[in-house]
């Protein structure tokens, strides 16, 4: 008794009664009734139970009670079949062997040594049987009294004699199930319970209202990115209701569908401005979030899906995203929604997964570098399908893929040709950052996520359970599909950084991050459910990570917010200059172009990015040389430069201001962003 | 079914693996919390950051930053430039700090002024008051600021920035329109800045330095006045080397005064100098000083004055010089030179309201 390892509650009464009342029970002709009838309710009603009785037999009680069973039984027969047979399974099938070894035992055993007492002898002869409630069945009836004859003769005398109901005899059923129970989740200290749900739909709350928090402390003016979209959403939008002629082909640059989310932005912005767009993200954002929370939960249990969406929740991308008025938000929340789907059709119909095809398809609408995840999708339908599904499963990936591919056909032929695809995310232009560094910034921004997703992997391939309650059985998923879930969820994160790497562009690469986080947060969640271990044995680890992951997102979202310039006054002072013909040139035109778009129309505001211009001397310039030209001729009435973004442009504008008398400059706005002091310069013509 | 002790382990190794991936991540994050990473912290806080933080927290930097927040938008000075109309300013002794002398010339001349000028020496703080009272009387300031004491090396190198800069930055924040004629006459020998003491290449330098770093700080509501003296005493000094260049000047501050002895026409006083600078500029003209000594033609002088002016569209108007100085320059100085000056300057072409020009 010294190496007892089950919790001494464990050990009630009630196990042990369990026990002894069953071999009293196990009379020969009960039996049979026992197992059938009562058997099937006993593991249906009572299976947690049930498991922790084995564990009782298995360890605390078989020294005690099974020797000395043994003992009272001391058959010649018995003694090998008792010893010998739960010798001869190895350990890890301990439980079901000892299960199926006492109910064998009493099957097989022969009839017990009770004292031979008339009552019994007859009985048996007569055929009656001892019910559960301690009367007497005999033919069909049920009754107190011990025996036919006795009923007659004592009966007619009894005023309180009756017939009980006559109960049927079940009839056996021999062929399978038609339907297996799936396994019951392990999920928390105690069972799943509505209590439980509650308590972690209350912390949830807490979580989005930190998420919420975070993103909306972030503030400022338009980023470029934000004022291109809603701008353009609201060329759109006339272009759609009243047939206006569009100022550019959006469609041919955009990252994203032009008729999707900048329409969405521009009705929004119609009415609540560039802050009801923000918001609209940080909505789109904080449902990312539940529906990871429900996902997770869903996958593997309650705690993994709290550390899941405490994570994800305050990671750079998702605070900022929250924050930013563009499709990455909506890309996200449509994605996670169609995960969600994914994994909450695990056990239906493998047509049910075609549910997660539509919010997929239009994911990659909203923004065409969510495609990288579509196969993630894809996979996960595969992994997630009911695993008594075999081989079927493979359908539901079929399924799945079959249907957002055909959505996104019928999406193309009636979107007409998108040229931005190719432009923006298949065949970006390449550019000149490092590997090294992308690696670093992409572990900066979301190293500690993934390296809780590693754990949480490594843990779920090792042991499906984390053993708080070791009595639990149930059934867990193989070890295999456990690995592949780990393997593909975190393996997502190193997508972006993999394939920006391959373009050598870091341009947005930390929204793109969090887009890979967003499917490596479950296996995260369950890591750090892992570190904090049974029992909340090591809260603080949990602590820990979820406070370094917290204060790295927001610092670094902070960073992020303000990485650019605050345009209040350059847009103020330009609104008091601008009008519906001059022509300018702006360093993030895009800003003014939706600031002042009541005032000025889209293609009066010149870019510094590229410029082809015939100059009066009559030569054909490109690059910086056209921006020096130009204005040197005079051709722009206002020149808003504060030469972050674009420098080499602003050197050449510089030296086309050089001895130049027909510009002045009339305003500089200095303005403090994390890289530092810098100042708009508006100049404007004499 | 319990824990076996082999998997006791395993989730050991696991955690102590945790810990050290854990250590390796704050390794790799550390340039969010490096120094670079702090100071654009601090920065996108809007804090200046603790290297430089130390004294510009709560000294003027702080300050500046948080009223540079509350600046309106910066007068535009543009239209101020070339106004349809001419300037009739004054130099009076004692304003624009005190507004006797220009109240007193304005009731004789029957008009009030709306370019007021006064002197300001190096190392002297950015006169808002005296600007300020100039707006408010009507008058755009004109300041006559005068590098004595001081090198036009040393400023061209650099090593007067930091004043530069307070005054610059003052302008700014008072966001009035300014006219600044800085070290005027330098084609002249008499001023230590002038012919005698500095190259006309320390004057161009010095004075482009000066412009820079007005933009750099953001004081665009300055009117750039290059002001030579008419070249009748020195012909042989060519102007030319001393312009800046046409970004640099909005005016061409010309000074001439009708002396008794001397050109008195308006095309012999002003027209070589005119002429000289017209070969090299576009800019147009204002008389940054003039006045006629007291005497028999002071009454012609004025009329001429006013009547060159006024034929020539490329001179923005004149400010008389109403002191007592050397000699009686003031318009008081004889009841008919009064009379003129107040005949002449009933012309519509003279005066206008600064703020709607």
């Amino acid at each position: 008794m010294t190496k007892r390892r089950t919790p001494t509650w464990a050990e009630d009464s009630e196990v042990r009664g369990g026990g002894h009342e069953r071999p009293y029970a196990y009379e020969q002709g009960n039996q049979q009734a026992y197992d059938q009838g009562n058997q099937q309710q006993y593991q249906g009603q009572q299976q947690p139970y049930g498991q922790g009785n084995q564990q009782a037999y298995d360890q605390g009680n078989q020294q005690a009670y099974g020797h000395g069973d043994q003992q009272a039984y001391a058959q010649p027969g018995q003694q090998p079949y008792g010893q010998g047979h739960q010798q001869s399974y190895p350990q890890a099938q301990q439980r079901q062997v000892g299960n199926e070894s006492l109910r064998q035992y009493v099957q097989n055993a022969p009839p017990p040594l009770y004292p031979h007492h008339p009552e019994y002898d007859e009985g048996a002869a007569g055929g009656r049987q001892l019910t559960n409630t301690g009367t007497w069945r005999f033919n069909g009836r049920t009754s107190k009294y011990l025996d036919q004859a006795t009923f007659q003769i004592y009966a007619p005398f009894d005023p309180y004699a009756q017939y009980t109901a006559v109960e049927p005899e079940p009839e056996a059923q021999e062929e399978k199930p038609g339907y297996t129970l799936p396994a019951v989740p392990e999920s928390a200290w105690s069972v799943d319970t509505r209590r439980s749900r509650l308590l972690g739909r209350l912390i949830l709350l807490c979580i989005l209202l930190v998420q919420a928090g975070l993103s909306l402390r972030l503030g400022g003016t338009a980023f470029q990115d934000e004022a291109l979209y809603i701008a353009s959403g609201h060329y759109e939008l006339d272009n759609l209701l009243h047939g206006t002629k569009l100022p550019v082909d959006f469609a041919a640059y955009f990252s994203g569908h032009p008729k999707l989310y900048p329409i969405l932005a521009a009705v929004v912005d119609d009415r609540f401005g560039l802050f009801g767009v923000r918001v609209v993200s940080l909505l789109f954002m904080l449902g990312a979030t539940g529906l990871l929370y429900s996902l997770t939960r869903r996958l593997f249990n309650l705690r993994a899906a709290l550390g899941a969406a405490a994570l994800f929740s305050v990671v750079q991308s998702t605070v900022v995203l929250g924050n930013l008025a563009t499709y990455d938000a909506a890309a996200v929340f449509l994605l996670a929604l169609s995960a969600w789907a994914v994994v909450r059709t695990d056990r239906m119909n493998a047509l049910a997964v075609l549910l997660a095809a539509p919010p997929a398809a239009l994911a990659f609408g909203v923004k065409y570098a969510s495609g990288l995840y579509l196969p993630t999708l894809v996979v996960l339908a595969v992994i997630t399908a009911h695993r008594h599904r075999g081989i079927r499963a493979l359908g539901r990936g079929v399924v799945l893929g079959a249907g957002t591919v055909a959505l996104l056909a019928v999406g193309y032929y009636f979107s007409g040709p998108l040229g931005g695809i190719s432009s923006t995310t298949t065949d970006r232009e390449k550019g000149a950052d490092t590997a090294a560094t992308m690696l670093q910034h992409s572990a900066e921004w979301g190293g500690l996520l993934f390296l809780a997703a590693l754990v949480g992997s490594i843990a779920y391939v090792l042991r499906a359970r984390m053993g708080e309650m070791p009595w639990i059985g149930g059934e867990t998923t193989g070890r295999w599909r456990r690995a592949a879930l780990g393997l593909v969820l975190t393996g997502t994160t190193l997508l972006a950084p993999a394939y920006q790497i391959n373009l050598q562009t870091e341009i947005s690469l930390y929204k793109h991050v969090g887009f890979g986080l967003l499917f490596a947060a479950p296996l995260a969640g369950l890591g750090m459910a892992r570190l904090v271990g049974p029992h909340f044995r090591h809260p603080q680890l949990g602590i820990l990570l979820y406070v370094l992951t917290l204060v790295f997102g927001m610092v670094q979202a902070q960073e992020r917010a303000h990485s650019f310039a605050d345009s209040t006054q350059m847009i103020a002072y330009m609104r008091t200059i601008v009008d519906k013909k001059g022509e300018y040139l702006a360093e993030e035109a895009e800003v003014p172009g939706y600031y002042l778009r009541d005032k000025t129309y889209w293609t009066q505001w010149n870019n510094t990015y590229f410029m082809d211009y015939r100059g009066k001397d009559g030569k054909q310039y490109a690059g910086a040389g056209a921006f020096r030209q130009a204005v040197r001729d005079g051709k722009f009435d206002a020149i808003v430069m504060h030469g972050a973004i674009s420098p080499a442009t602003y050197a050449a504008v510089k030296e086309g201001l050089k001895g130049n008398s027909r510009y002045r400059l009339a305003a500089v706005f200095p303005y403090t962003s994390s890289y530092g002091e810098n100042a708009y310069r508006i100049w404007v013509k004499r | 079914m319990t824990f076996s002790v082999r998997s006791v382990h395993t989730l050991r190794t696991v955690r102590a693996l945790a810990a050290a991936l854990l250590a390796g991540a704050l390794l790799a994050g550390c340039s969010t919390f490096s120094e670079e990473g702090r100071d654009q912290y601090e920065r996108s806080q809007g804090e200046p950051p603790a290297a430089e933080g130390a004294e510009g927290a709560e000294g003027a930097g702080g300050e500046a930053s948080e009223s540079a927040k509350s600046v309106d938008q910066p007068y535009d000075v543009r239209p101020l430039l070339e106004p349809k109309k001419k300037y009739l300013g004054v130099a009076a002794d004692g304003a624009p700090a005190k507004m006797n002398a220009v109240e007193d010339f304005a009731k004789r001349a029957g008009k009030k002024p709306n370019l007021m000028e006064f002197y300001s020496a190096w190392g002297d703080q950015y006169e808002r008051e005296l600007v300020q009272n100039a707006w408010d009387y009507g008058a755009v300031a004109y300041i006559a600021w005068e590098p004595f004491e001081t090198s036009l090396k040393d400023i061209a190198a650099g090593k007067e920035d930091k004043y530069i800069r307070e005054y610059a930055s003052s302008v700014k924040e008072l966001n009035l329109p300014v006219a600044i004629s800085w070290a005027h006459e330098m084609n002249g020998f008499w001023y230590p800045w002038g012919t005698k003491k500095t190259s006309p290449a320390d004057f161009t330098a010095a004075y482009k330095h000066i412009h820079d770093l007005f933009a750099e700080e953001g004081a665009t509501q300055v009117i750039w006045v290059w002001s030579p003296n008419v070249i009748n005493p020195m012909p042989k000094v060519k102007l030319k080397p001393y312009w800046p260049g046409d970004e640099y000047v909005d005016w061409v501050g010309v000074i001439g005064y009708y002396a008794e002895y001397g050109p008195h026409t308006y095309k012999s006083l002003y027209g070589p100098t005119m002429t000289q600078i017209r070969t090299f500029t576009k800019k147009p003209f204002i008389i940054a000083e003039t006045a006629a000594q007291a005497g028999e033609r002071k009454p012609a002088d004025i009329k001429d004055l006013f009547q060159g002016t006024a034929k020539r569209d490329d001179v923005i108007g004149f400010v008389w010089f109403n002191y007592d100085k050397e000699t009686d320059w003031r318009i008081s100085s004889g009841p008919l030179s009064q009379k003129t000056f107040r005949e002449q300057a009933q012309s519509d072409s003279f005066g206008f309201d600064v703020t709607k020009p």
